[in-house]
């Protein structure tokens, strides 16, 4: 598991310049922070899957867990709790937002 | 005057869909609270008023398209013709999500019903419907429900009765997707036309145009629209450009956008309490240091229930066959059809009776499942398991299928449907047998008090459970690292919030669940032990190698010998003769034919013939044992002999080290039949059946070889601990 995050993760550290001020990808995202989504980055896959429950950009995100060794992330979106894999959520790229 | 109805239930995962079908049709179709419960279409039937409605309960899905194989069983369910009428279940506390779907149903122009089922829980967030607003939006009634009470059950059939009125001028709805979009739509929709051949001419083209705009590969594959690439293609540029994105998700946008435009007028917060309950649980479950331990320390309260409070009510099943079994010894004389007594006492009581006294382990292992099923814990024990999982390169989603492996391997298998990556359900498809089954119960109940001393069974269990998650976890890894090499795909698992789950639900599932059982002891294990016991006893011996009778004069005239010696030597002489007759019947002739090639592992010929009936049935292992073990005591002519237990002849027998590779081998090898048979269903392919059989039985007949040699050697186990 280790070898394959160190790509995605190199992946994620070089488009960091694309990043504009404020934003940041939803892996990066502190338990218990909210974020609103802005855009997608090309390399997400099954975009249309996201898009299906509701990630789209302009949607509002908290971050409510981690998992235990490692990779999945619990957010909430739409009134809803879903569990991601972090890969897949530091290709999704979200300006953080104060807390209600 | 009485007519035929054709409805279809869709829904999100996890909306309540088979609970308002189950309402409706008064079936009892198992729910859950994890999506996915539903993973095949069922077909119910109900009377409204004359007419006969036909229900079908699709598997629930997020959106109308191809990307799971649950989707695809909708999605082909949907385009079926001859369909009168959607109901549309929605989750109405999660009203945004849920109508995403309605969106999408609403374009095909079927007349519809949008059930706002858990309408109890939007109350208690605070969520207010403007319910005529919402009607004319999606042009259709909207009934509230609370299904899991019944609530609004009438209310929904009165309203499914006055829109079966209006089939014929119902109204369509007129969606908008913005200007650009509705344009590209029309344009195609003019391409499409033409191309639409009879058996899809009763679905607009307008749906299929908006599916070709998202690039829906469920559509895109249908001949019919071939030919048109050039022109969706641009079609696509051209709103891309226009609206600079990039994706193909730009259909999901416009759909959550025109949500959230008919939810800002129809929905309002009345007050903010949202998830607060669940939230705060789910702070402390899917924590990430107490999480894991938490969901072992549920796993061990599991299997201690199953076990500890089921032993009252298994000794009172053994009592009473054991009572029923002296009532017949005492009211049918041998001499009166013997052959008939024999076959009820021997194969049906000792069979059978052998199998339902562990009816009360399979009763509370399922009402076990049920429980963490409904409350919505399995999703939760999903998402902590997902990292150790991914270790043994399955995931979270391999991991429900495999917990209600341990109740039976069958519905288990099919539960895999919900696992979107096929490499992974293949997987987690041939590593599932070796999830000790409930029907693998009885064996371990039977061997383990036989063999070991009280301290040691709850550890052999567990052991003998935990060996099987271990193979399961190897097998996994050897497979994805060979035959199912290749990247995992993208995960996203919805976790329901808690719910406290009605009596009424799990103690179905439990009775269900015991029915089932009984079923299955009173056909396949019923039919299977008649048959065994004329194999056990046929034909029968008539001539002696020895004789016996002269061994048993020359006893009784010996004067050197005291009545105790006498007793014993009598005894012995008995149980050889009817070692010889036994060894001369069919299961005899069978056993001893293969008892060298299962002599390494430990088994004798009738241990041998014991693992083979039990492809039928696992249970059969110990049906087989009872009625070949019963036999023996009987023709001793003992009468205390006949009332000594099986497990008392078990251990004159074996010691506990063949005891244990019993087990073993029956924890790993072929599974039965049943679920041979659902593995070449969801395979589809008799290749991989087949292969999974050998595997097993390579695995089972190499672990138990190396364990039963290297315990001989070792001494561990050939005498006695007790």
């Amino acid at each position: 598991m280790n070898d394959d995050k160190s790509p995605s993760r190199k992946a994620g550290a070089s488009s960091c310049s694309v990043l504009n001020q404020g934003e940041s990808t939803l892996a990066e995202l502190p338990v218990g922070e909210v974020g609103v989504v802005v855009s997608m980055k090309p390399s997400l896959r099954g975009r249309k899957k996201f898009a299906d429950v509701g990630i789209v950009p302009g949607t509002r995100l908290q971050m409510e867990a981690h998992a235990p060794f490692g990779g999945l992330l619990r957010i909430k979106v739409m009134e809803s709790s879903l569990s991601i894999h972090r890969d897949d959520a530091a290709n999704i790229i979200i300006r953080r937002q104060d807390r209600p | 005057m009485s007519r035929k109805y054709r409805i279809v239930l869709a829904g999100n995962p996890n909306c309540g869909k088979t609970t308002i079908f189950n309402c409706l049709t008064g079936a009892r179709q198992h729910v859950g609270n994890y999506p996915g419960v539903t993973v095949e279409s069922k077909t119910g039937e109900f009377m409204l008023g004359e007419d006969e409605i036909e229900l079908i309960d699709i598997p629930g899905v997020y959106s109308l398209s191809s990307s799971s194989p649950e989707e695809g069983v909708a999605f082909e369910e949907l385009m079926k013709p001859g369909i009168d009428l959607i109901m549309n279940v929605i989750d109405s506390s999660i009203p945004q999500r849920s109508l995403y779907l309605s969106t999408q149903l609403a374009e095909l122009h079927i007349p519809m019903l949008i059930v706002f089922n858990m309408s109890d829980e939007a109350k208690k967030k605070g969520l207010k419907f403007n319910i005529q607003k919402l009607q004319s939006y999606f042009g259709c009634s909207i009934v509230q429900t609370v299904g899991s009470r019944g609530d609004g059950i009438d209310k929904l059939k009165n309203a499914l009765a006055e829109s079966l009125l209006h089939l014929e001028d119902h109204d369509v709805p007129k969606l908008t997707y913005g200007a650009d979009v509705d344009d590209a739509i029309h344009e195609l929709e003019e391409w499409i036309e033409p191309a639409m051949t009879d058996r899809i001419r009763h679905i607009p083209a307008r749906f299929f145009a908006i599916k070709l705009l998202e690039k829906d590969t469920c559509v895109m594959r249908l001949h019919e629209f071939h030919g048109l690439d050039a022109i969706i293609d641009a079609q696509i540029t051209h709103l891309y450009a226009r609206h600079a994105i990039t994706a193909e998700t730009f259909m999901a946008d416009c759909r959550y956008a025109m949500i959230s435009g008919a939810c800002r007028d129809a929905i309002s917060f009345t007050q903010e309490r949202r998830r607060e309950i669940s939230d705060k649980i789910d702070a402390v479950v899917t924590n990430q240091w107490i999480g894991l331990p938490l969901f072992f320390a549920v796993m061990y309260l599991m299997f201690w229930f199953t076990f500890t409070c089921a032993a009252p009510m298994t000794d009172g099943i053994e009592w009473l066959f054991g009572w029923i079994q002296s009532l017949i010894e005492r009211f049918w004389s041998p001499d009166i059809q013997p052959v008939l007594r024999s076959l009820l006492i021997d194969g049906v009581i000792h069979g059978v009776g052998g199998v339902i006294v562990f009816l009360p382990n399979i009763l509370f292992l399922f009402l076990a499942i049920a429980f963490l099923e409904d409350t919505g814990y399995m999703a939760r024990a999903a998402f902590v398991m997902d990292g150790i999982m991914r270790k043994f390169d399955l995931q979270g989603k391999s991991f429900v299928p495999l917990v209600l492996g341990f109740g039976c391997n069958v519905p288990a298998i099919m539960a895999t449907r919900s696992i979107e990556s096929e490499r992974d359900r293949r997987t987690t498809i041939l590593v599932l047998p070796l999830m000790s089954c409930g029907a693998r119960l009885p064996i371990y109940a039977l061997l383990i008090p036989a063999f070991f001393a009280v301290k040691y069974q709850a550890f052999v269990m567990f052991l003998i459970y935990a060996i099987g998650v271990a193979f399961a976890m190897l097998a996994a890894r050897l497979l994805k690292s060979t035959l199912f090499k290749g990247d995992g795909e993208v995960y996203l698992m919805e976790l329901p919030p808690y719910r406290v789950p009605t009596a009424k639900s799990i103690l179905l599932h439990m009775w269900d669940r015991g029915v089932m059982y009984l079923q299955k002891a009173g056909t396949i294990i019923l039919g299977v032990s008649v048959l065994l016991f004329i194999a056990n006893n046929y034909p029968e011996k008539k001539t002696f190698d020895v004789d016996y009778g002269a061994q048993i004069m020359a006893v009784a005239s010996d004067t050197a010998l005291s009545p105790e010696e006498q007793a014993d030597a009598f005894k012995r002489i008995e149980r050889m003769r009817h070692a010889e007759a036994a060894e001369y019947t069919v299961s005899g002739r069978v056993g001893k034919f293969l008892e060298p090639a299962f002599k390494p592992i430990g088994f004798d010929w009738r241990v041998t013939t014991a693992a083979i009936s039990a492809l039928a049935a696992k249970e059969i292992f110990v049906s087989q044992l009872g009625i070949l073990y019963a036999e023996d005591a009987e023709s001793a002519g003992d009468g205390e002999d006949e009332q000594e237990p099986l497990r008392q002849q078990l251990r004159r027998a074996y010691t506990p080290l063949q005891g244990f590779c019993m087990m073993l081998f029956c924890l790993l090898s072929i599974p039965c039949l049943a679920t041979l048979a659902i593995i070449r269903r969801e395979l589809n392919s008799w290749k991989w059946m087949f292969f999974e059989a050998a595997g097993l039985f390579v695995l089972a007949y190499g672990t138990t070889f190396i364990v039963y040699q290297l315990g001989l050697l070792l001494k561990i186990g050939t005498n006695y601990l007790l």
